[in-house]
């Protein structure tokens, strides 16, 4: 087994994760790299450990065995908050917004790790914790922009359409200024549009603010497109790494996804 | 019946309500940061009111030191309830949250009297007896300084709430996940939640215990406090005052004009009327949050 790597080049290390729930091993030992600046995808069928395996980095799962490294140090048994604090902001799957708030508020949300002002500071301070929100300001308002998110800045973010509310998702996470960016399926449930457009925004993440990506999708166009590399996972174990195109070439791959048979023909068509 | 009679009832029940409300605002700080009702509120006031009596008696520490040692250490049993309890009930379901906060309650009614004796303490603030004279209208100083402290615990706890610290809360009551996800610790944020509970309600538990003396029964404080927190819409700190003033001018109106039409009793239950009807006209309250669903 290799060591963790030590260089700062190495994003998150990732290195023999298990995890089960009861009788169920959602993880069998996985190990990757990411390095930094770097797209990497997580692609695998449902239930095959993607998103597990990105509650296990993020703190909210904790693995039974193997370790986690983000940027040389070892967070394997870190809370959710510590790990965002060290430069990991997320989006869910299945959306978590702050449903009372404004578009505004919630990306305003995003900074919370930069805001050093606690109860104390905010009450009796309020001039030195105004000075301090003028600059979070900014930061979100430059984020609107960015994210074209202008019109509904006000509005609550219950009543805005998913897609909007997935983007509003993605400016919280960047409002961070992550070092590692964690996106689960930011684009389920949107048109070939909209898909474009997110696409556009995590290559402009990376190419405007030095973020490293993880990006779990399932949809194939969009991880060929745009991801550096991949892993793909089928029942909590890792079935190939690589490039996309010849990741997802993989005979287990294609197997994984079809089923053995069509595989079988699929190889027939190719042949 | 007289309008200085009616002054005098609608300025008592107001002052009497602002200190009901300084109960309601601990169920209403919970109920923001963690969606959990808090049905332990009126025994917590009482252990608040014993507690200040015990650390005066006991130590034989004057008023000034015993009431800030009493505030500190209810704050630590806010904080321990939440850890060895409320914790505990993550993802349970309501039903067996409410039972769970509602039995610590029923503990506390029981403990707290069988622990200190059940004999009525008496707890001196040193508030002078005699009432005051308000053109005709006769106001009782232990209700004007409850009322006056109350009012100003709330709006100090509104303030609070707009800063900061506020937005991390509802942040938290919001979504537990989110909230970790963009750094916020949550169990902490809901362990001030129930401090900071804690803290008001002994708060609460002085001053009534001053007015009252401290035996059991200021736990019923449970009532009206639930009354005004759904009637001011349990999440929001401005209904709290607002509820705690009509709560409190309702029932003083209802004792001294219905009472001797119908032989008594009516104080009691407009606490039950306001529940029962607020929640079949407008269940989310007064201030509450209307939550936006698109079908």
């Amino acid at each position: 087994m290799a060591p963790p790597p030590q260089s700062d080049e190495i994003v998150l290390a990732c290195r023999d994760v298990e995890l089960a729930f009861g009788g169920l091993r959602a993880l069998k030992g996985l190990g990757f790299d990411i390095a930094r600046g770097e797209i990497f995808g997580l692609v695998g069928p449902n239930g095959s450990g993607k998103t597990s395996m990105v509650n296990v980095v993020t703190g909210f799962y904790r693995a039974q065995s193997g370790t986690v490294h983000l940027f040389g140090e070892d967070v394997t048994r870190l809370k959710p908050h510590r790990i965002a604090g060290r430069g990991v902001a997320r989006t869910f799957q299945n959306l978590a917004l702050f449903r009372g708030m404004t578009v505004l508020d919630n990306i305003l949300l995003g900074r919370h790790v930069h805001m050093r002002a606690g109860a104390l500071p905010s009450l009796f301070y309020w001039v030195w914790a105004l000075r301090h929100e003028v600059a979070h300001r900014r930061a979100v308002e430059e984020l609107i922009d960015f994210m074209q998110l202008q019109d509904i800045r006000d509005e609550p973010v219950e009543v805005i359409p998913l897609g909007l509310q997935k983007r509003v998702e993605l400016a919280r996470a960047l409002a961070a200024d992550p070092r590692l960016l964690i996106l689960d399926e930011p684009m389920a449930g949107m048109n070939q549009e909209e898909k474009e457009y997110i696409a556009r925004f995590i290559l402009d993440a990376r190419e405007e603010r030095n973020t490293t990506v993880l990006l779990i999708e399932h949809h194939m166009d969009v991880v060929t497109s745009i991801c550096d590399r991949v892993m793909v996972l089928s029942y909590g174990e890792s079935i190939a790494q690589g490039r996309p195109a010849e990741a997802i070439a993989d005979p287990r791959v294609v197997k994984a996804y079809l089923g053995e048979r069509a595989a079988a023909r699929h190889k027939g068509v190719a042949a | 019946m007289d309008l200085w009679l009616i002054g005098e009832l609608a300025l008592t029940g107001a002052l009497v309500g602002l200190m009901y409300a300084l109960v309601a605002v601990g169920i209403v700080l919970v109920y923001k940061t963690s969606g959990v009702a808090n049905f332990a509120q009126g025994a917590i006031a009482m252990s608040g009111g014993y507690a200040t009596w015990a650390i005066a008696a006991f130590l034989g520490l004057p008023m000034w030191v015993a009431i800030p040692l009493a505030l500190v250490a209810m704050f630590g049993f806010g904080m321990l309830v939440e850890h060895a309890v409320l914790r505990h009930m993550v993802g349970q379901p309501v039903i067996m949250i409410i039972m769970v906060t509602f039995g610590i309650e029923i503990f506390l009614r029981g403990f707290m009297p069988g622990t200190f004796g059940v004999a009525v303490k008496r707890l001196d603030l040193g508030i002078p007896q005699a009432p005051m004279f308000l053109g005709e209208m006769l106001i009782n100083r232990a209700y004007l300084v409850g009322g006056a402290v109350s009012a100003a615990l709330i709006l100090a706890a509104i303030v609070l709430f707009n800063s900061r610290a506020g937005i991390v809360m509802r942040a938290v009551s919001d979504d537990q996940g989110a909230s970790w996800s963009v750094g916020i610790r949550v169990e902490r944020a809901i362990a001030v939640a129930w401090g900071l509970a804690g803290a008001t309600a002994t708060a609460a538990g002085i001053l009534w215990g001053s007015v009252q003396g401290i035996d059991w029964s200021l736990s019923l404080l449970l009532m009206k406090a639930l009354a005004i927190a759904i009637l001011g819409g349990l999440d929001s700190i401005p209904g709290v005052l607002l509820a705690g003033l009509i709560v409190g001018v309702c029932e003083s109106l209802a004792t001294g004009v219905i009472d001797p039409l119908v032989g008594g009793g009516t104080r009691d239950i407009v606490a039950s009327v306001i529940i029962v009807l607020t929640l079949l006209v407008r269940p989310y309250g007064l201030f509450g949050r209307e939550h936006i669903e698109r079908v």
